[in-house]
C-alpha cells in the first residue's frame, strides 16, 4: 500500500511530466486551477494518467469535490485502497 | 497621451460628448430592439425556410453578419466609433480559425460583420437570457456549457469546413493588463489540426472595455483599428511528438507572445501616426 506521502511525490511527477509545473510549485495547499493553472481540459488529461498508473477505474464523481493537491492525494489513497473517496 | 500628434481628432467638447453618450445609447437600444425582433420573426424564418438545418444556419449567419455591418455603420454614422480595417479580404475565406484580441465590448460585433458565415463559442448567460438566447439559437452559435464537449463541437465545426471565431482570453482584458490567454484555442487548433488565423484589435482612446460602463464615452471619439494577419502555422506543435497538454501550452505561450508584439506594434504604430501606409507594408513583410 502506498502512503500519502509516496503518493504526494508521484503526483508532483506526474505534474510536471504532462504539464511542466514545477515540483516546488506543488504543495499539499495548492489549488489545482487558481494556483497550477490546470484547466477542465487537465483534468480529464490527469484522471486518464491517474487510470493508467493505479490501473484502477476512476469515477469522475471521485474528483468531483477536490479542489487543492491535498485533496487530490487524498482521493487517490483512497482509491488505491478500495475505499470511497472522502469528499 | 498623443492628441496633439493625432490629426484625425474630431470637434470635442461638451456638446460633442453629449451627442455620443446619446449616439452611444441609441446604438445600443437598436441593437436591443433588433436582435429581439429580428429573434421572433426573421432568424426563425430564415433558419426554416430549408429542412437542411446546416443550410437554415448559414443563411440565419449570413443575415447576422449583415445586421452587425449595418450596426457598425450606425455608429460610425452617429460619431461614436469610428473604425479601420486592414487585411480584410483575408476573413473572406471559409473554413478559418479566427483568433482576436478582446479589448472592447463590440469587438464581436466587427469580427462577425467581416466575415460571411462564422460559428462563435456564447457563454451560458446569453442562452439564459430570455431575449439574447432566440438570436444565438438561431444562428447555432456553439456552447460554452461543456468543457470537452465544447472543443468537440469547435473541432467538429472546422473539420465540416466551417469557420470560427475565438476570443483565446474568453473575456474582455482590462486596459493595462497583460493578456491571460487560456488554452481552449490552442487546444481546439491542435485537435482541428488547422493555423490560426489571428486578428489584433486596438480601441483609442478605449471604450466599453470590462467594468465601463457604456454612457461613460472617452475624451473624442474612438478609433478602431483592426488588422487581418497571416496565418501562425501549428505544424511544428503537432510535430513536436510531446503530449497534447504541453503542445497545447507551448501553442498558448507563442499565441500569447504574438498577440503582445503586434498588439503593441499596432499602438506604436498608431501613434506615430498613418497606419495605413505602415500596416500595408507590414502585410507584406509577415
Amino acid at each position: 500500500m502506498q502512503s500519502t506521502q509516496e503518493i504526494f511525490e508521484q503526483l508532483r511527477k506526474v505534474l510536471h511530466e504532462l504539464f511542466e509545473i514545477e515540483p516546488s510549485q506543488v504543495t499539499l495547499e495548492a489549488h489545482l486551477y487558481n494556483d497550477l493553472e490546470i484547466d477542465s481540459i487537465d483534468t480529464i488529461d490527469l484522471i486518464l494518467r491517474l487510470k493508467e498508473l493505479t490501473g484502477r477505474k476512476i469515477q469522475p464523481d471521485q474528483f468531483r469535490h477536490v479542489r487543492t493537491v491535498g485533496d487530490a492525494v487524498n482521493a487517490i489513497h483512497a482509491l488505491v485502497q478500495n475505499k470511497p473517496a472522502a469528499a | 497621451m498623443n492628441e496633439s500628434a493625432d490629426t484625425r481628432l474630431p470637434p470635442s467638447g461638451t456638446a460633442n460628448r453629449i451627442w455620443r453618450i446619446f449616439g452611444t445609447g441609441l446604438s445600443f437600444v437598436c441593437f436591443g430592439l433588433g436582435a429581439v425582433l429580428l429573434g421572433f420573426t426573421v432568424w426563425p424564418i430564415l433558419r426554416l425556410s430549408t429542412t437542411d438545418r446546416r443550410r437554415g444556419i448559414a443563411r440565419v449567419q449570413r443575415a447576422v453578419s449583415l445586421c452587425m455591418r449595418l450596426f457598425l455603420r450606425l455608429m460610425t454614422t452617429l460619431g461614436v466609433i469610428s473604425c479601420e480595417v486592414h487585411g480584410r479580404e483575408r476573413l473572406a475565406a471559409r473554413g478559418q480559425f479566427v483568433v482576436a484580441n478582446h479589448p472592447t465590448l463590440i469587438d464581436v460585433v466587427i469580427l462577425v460583420g467581416l466575415m460571411p458565415e462564422v460559428d462563435c463559442i456564447v457563454k451560458q448567460a446569453l442562452w439564459r437570457n430570455v431575449f439574447l438566447r432566440w438570436p444565438v439559437y438561431w444562428a447555432g452559435y456553439i456552447s460554452n456549457a461543456t468543457g470537452e464537449g465544447l472543443i468537440a463541437a469547435c473541432e467538429a465545426a472546422l473539420g465540416a469546413g466551417r469557420s470560427l471565431m475565438v476570443f483565446p482570453e474568453g473575456t474582455r482584458t482590462k486596459p493595462g493588463e497583460t493578456f491571460n490567454f487560456q488554452r481552449g484555442a490552442a487546444q481546439i487548433a491542435l485537435a482541428a489540426r488547422v493555423p490560426l488565423r489571428p486578428v489584433t484589435i486596438t480601441c483609442n482612446p478605449i471604450t466599453l472595455f470590462k467594468g465601463n460602463a457604456w454612457f461613460r464615452v472617452p475624451s473624442r471619439t474612438a478609433h478602431f483599428v483592426v488588422t487581418v494577419g497571416e496565418p501562425i502555422p501549428i505544424t511544428a506543435f503537432l510535430a513536436s511528438g510531446e503530449a497534447h497538454s504541453l503542445a497545447a501550452r507551448h501553442l498558448t505561450q507563442a499565441l500569447a507572445q504574438w498577440f503582445e508584439d503586434n498588439v503593441a506594434r499596432q499602438q506604436a504604430e498608431i501613434a506615430t501616426g498613418n497606419t495605413a501606409q505602415k500596416l500595408t507594408r507590414r502585410d507584406d513583410s509577415i
